[in-house]
């Protein structure tokens, strides 16, 4: 049984359960996105097919688990995450995650790229169809005006090129996204995500060489392929938008109050993740019973 | 009143010019038209109410032109443009297209013309990977940021928007900045583009273009004489179209090429002279999309009879 149990750990495959899942989403989002267009080249095509190569990473590799998904309603929200590790698989797990654990109303959130990233060739190309668009205050309007979900990481680069100590650590958040929320009058839904510090152990942070390549951080790390540390995200109780406020009035002072309570929620939330987290790969029979994911 | 109504349109022989000098032609008999160009005139169209002069571009020639007929409106669609063969004189570009116009607006002012209409193009805002979507006509001009080749194009439409201003107490002035026009009468270079079985399709990048029909543009120049009022207005239909489906819908599906190889291969072009002119690239990597809401606002949200599939079909043939 033991040996069974390690096994199916190591077996890439979906479970019936999963792929049932992912066929029910994929025909929600075929519904949801049939007339959807987006000027960056939205490709719904593009999405089934990662969602097809990622799920097995996201629920086998990652052995991603989600809290909270009672917070999210049918409606647009600006996501606030904490930003974790040195790729952003972090950002990519969360996209995932709005889509698969809502089968009925599943939702492509669109993240932000930098700008380096967006005149890459391939990648840039490859970002803006799966739904990720420059990080741009007229390009977050437009989403979210038109029903769409976005992605935030208002810790910015500073919160992937964190060194060992750090890890967990909020930087500072950046106001932009708050102010957008204000102007858009979009509820903000704070997210924790543990885990994804640890896949890429950090070991040096070439900044001369990411200035030299003209790209905001390159944090080095001794592995080129992500370790399997179980990911946690935690979907916090969508923060209200102060209605006596106004985006175009409103100080940095009186944006910052805000900010402060929502990095607040997002730290009491990592605080519970990091007391819950499991073990690394999760491999050992005696480690089953931690590894209890909610989805089975 | 209307029966003395004189249309100047300078840049005749282009196809656009001749679209809208019919479309003037139908909806007003009465109206004259005189079409001017540097260019061969006699393939233009016969039409009971238009002539064509073939004429030099010169300060005299246009000061006898404005002199002789008392113009009503006048077109302004003659800019030369950085495909022709002029694209490497950027001085002679500078000349007939900066202070050219220049001369023609001083003109208009002096001769008391009503309303100038002045076609610029959507390019003066330049393809960047960090554009914003749908570029209102206030975003700043960064064409010519990465290329000092495409100076005249912006410095046109600069020269044109300052005098416009300073002179809207005397003078009602349009200048209109159109996305992609495409049509089989007009041959610029997205049609050609277009139409062409070799056209390159960038595999490394998924640019979304605009794209209007010529005979919708030619719609919007004939209803910028009583529609428009003075301003700066982009011209482009809501919708859009990434630049591989634009290529499937004209028939041709274009030949799969990294775009990021063709400045090194434009490098071993230039020394047999077959090159392209550097910044086109940049066209087929990045988007460059603009916002018609100001447009709207005055002709209406069906100001263009043609959707972009309608459009780039018609191409076909």
């Amino acid at each position: 049984m033991d040996l069974k149990y390690i096994l199916d750990q190591i077996d890439p495959r979906l479970s019936d359960k999963d792929l049932k899942q992912k066929q029910k989403v994929i025909a929600s989002l075929r519904k949801k996105y049939a007339d959807y267009k987006d000027p960056w080249g939205f490709d719904l095509d593009l999405i089934e097919q990662l969602l097809t190569i990622a799920l097995p990473l996201y629920r086998k590799y990652f052995k991603v688990r989600v809290f909270g998904l009672e917070n999210v309603k049918d409606t647009p929200y600006i996501l606030c995450s904490n930003h974790t590790g040195q790729i952003p698989i972090d950002g990519f797990l969360l996209t995932i995650a709005m889509a698969y654990e809502f089968p009925n109303n599943p939702r492509v959130i669109h993240g932000m790229v930098e700008r380096f990233l967006a005149g890459f060739p391939f990648l840039g190309s490859l970002a803006a169809r799966s739904g990720s668009i420059l990080g741009d205050r007229e390009n977050c309007k437009w989403l979210l005006e038109k029903g769409e979900s976005i992605s935030v990481f208002p810790e910015g680069v500073r919160g992937i090129s964190k060194s060992t100590p750090d890890y967990y650590k909020l930087q500072t958040f950046s106001n932009g996204f708050f102010r957008i929320a204000l102007q858009t009058k979009t509820p903000i839904l704070p997210i924790s995500i543990i885990g994804a510090e640890e896949m890429f152990p950090f070991v040096y942070h070439a900044k001369p060489l990411a200035k030299a390549l003209g790209i905001p951080a390159l944090p080095l790390s001794a592995n080129l392929i992500p370790l399997p540390s179980p990911v946690d995200i935690y979907i916090g109780k969508p923060y209200q938008l102060p209605k006596d406020l106004s985006f175009e009035t409103a100080t940095n002072e009186e944006i910052r109050k805000h900010i402060y309570k929502i990095e607040k929620q997002i730290k009491a939330n990592i605080n519970i993740g990091l007391k819950s987290r499991r073990k690394w790969m999760g491999l050992l029979p005696s480690m089953k019973t931690k590894i209890e994911n909610k989805h089975g | 009143m209307d029966n003395t109504k004189k249309i100047l349109i300078i840049g005749i022989s282009g196809g656009l010019a001749q679209i809208l000098a019919k479309l003037i032609s139908q909806n007003h008999p009465e109206w004259k038209i005189i079409g001017v160009d540097s260019r061969r005139v006699n393939k233009v169209e016969a039409l009971d109410n238009l002539s064509a002069i073939r004429m030099r571009y010169s300060r005299g020639n246009f000061e006898a032109l404005f002199r002789e007929h008392q113009f009503d409106t006048v077109y302004h669609l003659a800019r030369v443009s950085h495909i022709t063969q002029f694209y490497k004189d950027l001085t002679k570009r500078l000349e007939l297209n900066v202070m050219g116009t220049n001369r023609i607006l001083d003109l208009c002012l002096r001769f008391n013309v009503k309303k100038v209409i002045v076609l610029s193009t959507f390019h003066v805002y330049g393809a960047y990977s960090d554009n914003s979507i749908f570029l209102t006509e206030d975003a700043p001009l960064r064409a010519s940021l990465n290329y000092p080749e495409l100076r005249d194009v912006v410095e046109m439409d600069q020269i044109c928007s300052t005098w416009m201003w300073k002179h809207q107490n005397s003078i009602n002035s349009v200048i209109l900045r159109p996305c992609n026009i495409v049509g089989t009468q007009i041959s610029n270079t997205m049609t050609q583009y277009l139409q062409s079985r070799f056209a390159i399709k960038p595999i490394d990048f998924n640019p979304i273009f605009q794209f209007i029909h010529e005979f919708d543009m030619a719609k919007v120049l004939y209803r910028s004489i009583d529609e428009l009022p003075t301003g700066i207005y982009n011209v482009a239909p809501d919708d859009f179209i990434s630049l591989g489906e634009a290529l499937n819908l004209t028939g041709h599906k274009g030949v799969p090429f990294p775009v990021t190889m063709a400045s090194l291969f434009n490098k071993v072009l230039k020394f047999s002279n077959l090159d392209i002119p550097e910044y086109l690239i940049d066209y087929l990597k990045f988007s460059c999309l603009i916002d018609n809401r100001l447009l709207k606002k005055h002709l209406g949200d069906d100001f263009n009879r043609f959707k972009i599939d309608e459009t780039l079909k018609l191409l076909k043939y």
